[in-house]
């Protein structure tokens, strides 16, 4: 072995020999080659510790969204206080979670929501898109004035609909 | 042939790492193992027994290896007859001192997507290939790069210059 290799190739082989999916030979030459090699010991060393924090953690935490239905249209509501950020982990955690159920008439409670900025007006106008194009549609309901007053700066309000209500929201795909 | 003490001493780690692949951290020999296999590396650099230099790794190797081989066979023709013996364990575990290192790590991968923790899981907790990993996940070699270097670089600087 050559720790002069292609780095990704290098940790194949450091991912095999963790999961103990390298055949005995490679074993041996993959050995042989770490006991005269700080670097690729090193190397061996870290991947060994996130394959660990791997094994520890098998999923994420309890997600920070929360699904319901009222009259038939599905309702996402955080259950902590949340950014829609470029920073923050709750940018993905919104697509995958409007993407991936079912019902294409979705209400975003944005009451716990502090904060949104263009990554996040792009989430939201993502998850749109995906909706209208499934023959559903998206509005926004109990959102703080400031994210309101953004949302109609940037003329999102004329995609998504803001209300204050729940009630209305959910009404408001009847007409 | 570097013998100074922190020279010996990375040795002796990287050695230890070895057996315990092999014989598992159920056995209570390995630091047994790991000094004789040294003391043999030493006696046969002292006799000039290495005529290339170049693959020091690959002679200790096959050094540690026949030192593993020899307390298999050792163990086979005189079993351990204590009733209170632990049972081997060869699966793979981090010591106590890269768990430690990994508790210096603020939310280790906690703060990676979810995506991202389930394609480091496919390469390293089930050993599968680069390729079919970017297939099933649409992704460019690049792309996989990223995923990886960016995970490895949080755990890369708690286990600092060792």
């Amino acid at each position: 072995m050559n720790c002069r290799m292609e780095p990704i190739q290098r940790e194949q082989i450091i991912a095999k020999y963790l999961s103990r999916s390298l055949d005995s030979d490679a074993v041996e030459e993959f050995e042989g080659h770490y006991l005269g090699c700080d670097e690729c010991f090193d190397e061996l060393r870290v991947s060994e510790l996130l394959a660990a924090d791997l094994r520890d953690s098998p999923g994420r935490s309890q997600s920070n969204m929360a699904w319901r239905s009222t009259e038939g249209v599905a309702v996402l509501q955080f259950r902590n206080a949340s950014e829609l950020t470029h920073a923050a982990n709750t940018l993905d955690d919104l697509r995958r979670e409007v993407l991936e159920q079912p019902d294409s008439r979705v209400i975003i409670d944005l009451g716990r929501v502090t904060k949104i900025d263009s990554a996040g007006l792009g989430q939201l106008m993502s998850c749109y898109s995906h909706l209208v194009r499934n023959q559903g549609g998206l509005k926004v309901v109990n959102a703080t004035p400031e994210i309101t007053r953004l949302l109609e700066m940037t003329g999102i309000s004329s995609l998504i609909p803001s209300f204050t209500s729940e009630q209305d929201a959910v009404k408001s795909f009847r007409n | 042939m570097d013998l100074s003490e922190p020279s010996l001493e990375r040795l002796r780690l990287k050695l230890r790492y070895k057996v315990l692949y092999h014989v598992g951290h159920g056995c209570a020999d390995v630091d047994d193992l790991v000094q004789e296999s040294l003391a043999r590396f030493i006696r046969a650099g002292q006799r000039q027994q290495i005529r290339n230099t170049e693959e020091l790794g690959a002679f200790l190797n096959g050094v540690c290896r026949n030192v593993i081989l020899e307390y298999r066979r050792r163990m086979r023709r005189e079993p351990n007859l204590d009733q209170d013996m632990p049972i081997p364990d060869t699966g793979i575990r981090p010591e106590a001192e890269i768990l430690e290192m990994r508790d210096a790590i603020d939310n280790g991968l906690a703060e990676l997507a979810e995506r991202d923790r389930a394609i480091l899981r496919s390469l390293y907790l089930e050993g599968r290939e680069k390729d079919e990993i970017c297939q099933e996940w649409n992704m460019s070699d690049a792309q996989f790069r990223v995923v990886l270097f960016r995970a490895k670089e949080r755990f890369r600087r708690a286990y600092g210059p060792r």
